[in-house]
């Protein structure tokens, strides 16, 4: 067995621990998991991002266009003392402004327009008999809809509707809520397989 | 010493059916849902030769879920032909998709460079996803083991994202809604999806409207596309456990239930 696995082993049984109650172990495993994350992410974006794509060719290529973002990115720093935070507010402009431009589009086609156009589907199928799937769609979607209407008290026909979109708000909650316990049983599961086989190789 | 709690039993009981039905080791059979045939078919549709970007956007926590699911999806993809370019939108998803890469690719005798290769991380991840749209290159002007872009074979074949043939996303989050909003919607490439079973429900509508081409989520869809490919793994191994815990979850659910309502009536008689 590697020494790797031993400590791999070693760390989860120490988390595991937690389920008895809070102890300076698994303390210590956390602490470990944060700390090397953490570094794990700092080297990786440095030699990615900061050498890979701005000191190399800055500096090794020449690519003196890169100077402009160094300096953005240098003005950031300003955040640290009161009396040149306002330096910082051009880099967060532009930060700002890209983004907001890129997502407002971006988000407009794919999460509204082609989501409301795919929730439209025909009622009734190519052999003559409903699309129930169809129906429950559009029932879905305008009962939830009313639902989150607060501009008009939830009474008469508008307290039925949202009455029923509560029914289909509780439906996905219910589905969401049992596909996260699978996904927390399947945590365990595969942190198990790991103690069996390959920290204990009690099964294959 | 603490005394033991309710909720120190539950734990207990869980541990030992977890194990219980580990320690059998048995693959139990198990029907395939519509979502995985349709992703398989995907993969499947994919001529033989073509390139296509694998994106782990996810942590290193959601490995016991993820791990099945990619392994099965490399097998799929290598035993088929198809040369996958990794990257990683997330920090945490780079050596763990870079390791799952070389270990499938070992299995199939694959050549680095030439039948696949790895890129690395990118920060900022809608950035990097439109980089990708401009130039794969000045994305990534050297892969993850330091290479020079134009070094690889495999990468002076593709210049821009449209240049793939599709992008799977690996994920545990909601980065595959990023893949769609940018990737596909303004670069017009295919996506499809592993994710874990937690973001399945986030993610069906867009499977529903089409620009999502496929999904797959948990260990679950891992065992249902270990089935289709005819190779076990992790998935199918944890299909026993994972029904045993359920079945445990409902039982504990039903005492639980049985002992408040009992206890409400005869406080009620009191």
């Amino acid at each position: 067995m590697d020494f790797g696995t031993i400590i791999a082993g070693l760390l989860t049984l120490a988390i595991l621990t937690f389920l008895y109650r809070d102890n300076p172990i698994y303390k210590l495993a956390e602490y470990l998991l944060v700390g090397v994350a953490v570094g794990y992410a700092l080297v990786i974006a440095w030699k990615s991002a900061m050498v890979d794509l701005l000191f190399t060719p800055l500096f090794g290529q020449g690519d003196w266009s890169l100077l402009l973002p160094l300096i953005l990115g240098l003005m950031m720093f300003g955040r640290f003392h009161a009396r040149t935070s306002f330096i910082s507010r051009v880099p967060l402009a532009v930060l700002i402004g890209s983004g907001a431009g890129a997502a407002v589009p971006a988000m407009l086609g794919p999460r509204i327009l082609t989501q409301v156009s795919g929730s439209v589907t025909p009622l009734v199928g190519t052999d003559g008999l409903p699309n129930w799937s169809g129906l429950i769609v559009i029932v879905g979607v305008l009962s939830t809809l009313a639902y989150f209407f607060f501009s008009r008290e939830h009474r008469g026909s508008l307290g039925v509707a949202s009455k029923v979109g509560t029914w289909f708000l509780m439906i996905f909650f219910g589905t969401t809520f049992g596909y996260t316990v699978m996904s927390r049983m399947s945590t365990f599961i595969g942190r198990a397989e790991f103690l069996l086989t390959d920290f204990l190789h009690l099964t294959r | 010493m603490k005394k033991l709690e309710s909720r120190h039993w539950a734990f207990l009981g869980l541990a030992i059916v977890v194990i219980g039905t580990m320690l059998l080791n048995l693959e139990p059979d198990l029907d395939v849902s519509p979502d995985t045939i349709r992703m398989h078919a995907f993969i499947d549709s994919l001529p033989a030769g073509s390139i296509i970007l694998v994106s782990f956007d996810h942590e290193a926590s959601a490995l016991p879920e993820i791990k099945p699911l990619a392994t099965a999806f490399l097998r799929h993809a290598f035993g088929k032909g198809l040369r996958p370019v990794g990257i990683a939108l997330m920090a945490e998803g780079t050596a763990v998709g870079y390791r799952l890469m070389e270990q499938v690719a070992a299995e199939y005798h694959k050549q680095y460079g030439i039948d696949y290769a790895f890129l690395g991380y990118q920060p900022q991840y809608i950035a990097a996803i439109l980089s990708l749209g401009e130039s794969v290159k000045q994305t990534f002007p050297r892969d993850y083991v330091g290479h020079p872009y134009d070094s690889l074979p495999l990468l002076r074949e593709v210049h821009k994202l449209s240049d793939f043939g599709a992008v799977i996303s690996i994920a545990d989050g909601n980065m595959v809604t990023h893949w769609v909003e940018y990737g596909r919607a303004r670069f017009n490439v295919t996506v499809a999806a592993f994710v874990t079973a937690v973001m399945v429900t986030s993610y069906d509508p867009y499977v529903s409207s089409g620009q999502l081409r496929a999904m797959v989520g948990g260990l679950r869809g891992a065992a249902e596309y270990e089935k289709l490919i005819g190779i076990g793994g992790a998935g199918r191994r944890g299909m026993l456990a994972q029904a045993a815990s359920h079945l445990y979850v409902l039982a504990l659910i039903l005492v639980g239930n049985v002992i408040y309502f009992t206890t409400r009536s005869r406080k009620g008689r009191g």
